[in-house]
């Protein structure tokens, strides 16, 4: 005999599926009841949001393997596009753009400038999602000069912490930042 | 001195032009992963196995490695980590999911006294693969048996070890060479698919010196020869049955070190189309077939066409509007096209040959085993390998029905040839069969 009689079944990928079927139907639910209880107020949406940020988080968490920066992205697009939306669904009060994202900018780079400082040899790993986030956090700028903001206040202070992150991040990684270029842009 | 981080350190490469598509298009019901297995005379010690692996590694670093993205293509990163050795459970040639192997392209498994390993083929083709594998069973011999595998023996064998990374397709093309490959689809077999993801494994250990003579007789090459049977047992238990239209097309992987200069462990593999139209070709008898399989491969297996053939690949990868594309949008496009490509091809039969096993090693390894991936659409492969006397011709399957596997075993133990049938169970009739009639 050269094969095991029993193969393995793979039970994680099936528990993955029976849960994401089952937050279909949670969806759909919350939406019907919405629509038939109290269709003025989108309280279902709101729900329905979050069960979509949850399933992006977990999702590239299990595909994903752990890199630690690449999780601090990923919170730092989903939340604002989570805040975006709630904001937009409350009728757009604009404490997303003043606020929420500033400050979720400010977290962001100042958690990448703390993993750069204290793990700078596994910057790297670190480099490429460290760019996508100084370029995510370049948002606050049009915030401000299209006039966006009515407090310009924390834009500007994220402005300012995702600019001395990076003159940081480069003085202590230009080489790294450089090498990382090369591998990930070749063609 | 500034310096330098962990990663900024290891060492990467891009990928080879051949291996730049399979990263792409791969997913679980699209593996592209081959399979070398070796069936020992003893019992497998794995923590031996294990350290065989690292060993092999060392002296291998060119598949020491993990696949990284970029921002265009693919790349490789020397991995740090030490590949894991685990008990075969599932079924062959499964997509190598590199989260659960610290993130190796390839994966050794055991299972008795067999030793396999699974490989991605973007890191290797067959050959360089064998080469690879060799390594890990000369070193679990030598481990295991260091008495009798003496000093003299291993010194011989290190000096083997000659080899370079580069990507010998694109020193070798032709920048001008244009394929005559034929834009025909090919006739897809027919058949209910094995439910759960499962994968038949069906090996015939044919007796070597009774296939030469009787493919001597014929006047054919051991391949031209198996090719032959093959399309016979396809035309016979699928395509007659599913009167097909389209032409029998079947892909055979040649191995360009054959033909060109090159120490490569990287892919470096081209192939050739025995396309035969049944009912044009009035290819009705085994007899016929076999003419016009010889024929075929006469037409085809010359260094002119086949650089005909690689160049027009190297094209396509090299295209100056294709290497832009960012990586995320070229998935995209391969994924939703590559149902569509693949139907080119009815079955793909892949020969890497004689596995060669010097001195007294040879004593300790029963015969070796070649498997490759079937998928959605060429839903059963064919690959041999040789050693010694044995020659095991293996058929991998997602259909239920396993009348091609029976035809071509029966039309072989007609010719007079001596063969014994191993399986893994899922499709088991045959070697029920062959075993009532051995009792």
């Amino acid at each position: 005999m050269i094969y095991p009689e029993k193969i393995k079944a793979k039970k994680s990928d099936k528990i993955i599926k029976i849960l994401m079927s089952s937050s279909f139907v949670i969806v759909f639910v919350l939406w019907l009841i919405n629509k038939l209880t109290t269709p003025t107020m989108p309280w279902a949406a709101l729900a329905n949001a979050g069960i979509v940020y949850t399933w992006v988080v977990v999702i590239y968490s299990v595909k994903k393997n752990i890199n630690i920066a690449g999780h601090v992205l990923l919170q730092t697009i989903a939340i604002s596009i989570l805040m975006f939306y709630i904001d937009y669904m409350l009728g757009m009060k604009g404490w997303a753009i003043n606020i929420a994202i500033p400050i979720i900018i400010m977290v962001a780079n100042l958690t990448m400038l703390v993993l750069t400082i204290v793990s700078y040899k596994k910057y790297m790993k670190y480099a490429i999602y460290q760019l996508i986030i100084v370029l995510f956090s370049m948002l606050p700028v049009i915030f401000v000069t299209e006039h966006m903001v009515q407090d310009k206040t924390l834009s500007i202070i994220a402005i300012g912490i995702s600019v001395l992150n990076f003159i940081i991040c480069l003085i202590l990684s230009a080489k790294d930042v450089k090498e990382t270029i090369i591998r990930k842009f070749h063609f | 001195m500034k310096k330098k981080s962990e990663n900024a350190r290891l060492h990467w490469r891009k990928l080879d032009n051949s291996a730049k598509i399979f990263p792409i298009s791969t997913g679980k019901k699209y593996s592209t992963v081959f399979r070398l297995s070796a069936v020992l005379k003893e019992k497998v010690e794995p923590k031996v196995l294990e350290e065989a692996v690292k060993q092999a590694l060392e002296k291998y670093p060119f598949f020491k490695v993990r696949m990284k993205s970029g921002f265009f293509w693919y790349y490789l990163e020397e991995n740090q980590k030490s590949p894991k050795i685990e008990e075969e459970e599932d079924y062959p040639c499964q997509y190598i999911d590199s989260r659960r192997n610290h993130n190796y392209l390839f994966k050794v498994t055991y299972f008795e006294s067999k030793v396999n390993i699974d490989i991605f083929h973007s890191l290797t083709d067959g050959n360089s693969g064998t080469t690879f594998f060799k390594e890990i069973i000369y070193t679990y011999l030598e481990l295991m048996h260091p008495e009798v595998l003496d000093d003299e023996e291993r010194k011989i064998r290190k000096l083997e070890c000659d080899y370079d990374i580069e990507d010998s397709y694109m020193k070798n093309y032709d920048k001008k060479a244009k394929s005559n490959a034929s834009g025909k689809k090919a006739y897809v077999l027919r058949g209910t698919k094995i439910p759960l993801g499962a994968i038949s494994a069906i090996h015939e250990i044919i007796d070597l010196e009774d296939l030469k003579k009787e493919s001597k007789k014929q006047g054919a090459t051991i391949t031209q020869y198996l090719t032959a049977v093959l399309m016979y047992s396809i035309y016979q238990e699928n395509y007659v049955k599913a009167k097909g239209k389209r032409p029998i097309k079947i892909c055979i992987p040649v191995n360009l070190k054959k033909y060109f200069t090159s120490k490569t462990l990287s892919n470096f593999f081209s192939y050739i189309t025995v396309e035969a139209q049944m009912k044009k070709d009035k290819l009705d008898t085994f007899e016929k077939m076999l003419d016009f399989v010889k024929k075929d491969f006469r037409q085809k297996l010359t260094e002119e066409e086949i650089v005909k053939t690689m160049s027009t690949n190297v094209k396509i990868g090299n295209n100056p509007l294709i290497r832009p594309i960012p990586l995320f949008i070229k998935k995209a496009i391969v994924r939703l096209s590559y149902i569509e490509i693949r139907k080119y091809t009815t079955i793909t039969f892949s020969n890497i040959g004689r596995i060669g096993i010097i001195g007294k090693y040879k004593d300790y390894i029963d015969y070796f085993l070649m498997l490759i991936a079937p998928e959605p659409v060429e839903k059963v492969k064919c690959s041999s390998c040789t050693f010694e006397n044995k020659m095991v011709f293996t058929f991998t399957s997602i259909l239920q029905d396993n009348r091609i596997e029976k035809r071509f075993y029966e039309f072989l133990k007609e010719k007079g040839m001596k063969i014994e049938i191993e399986s893994n169970g899922v499709l088991d009739d045959i070697s029920r069969e062959n075993k009532s009639q051995k009792e």
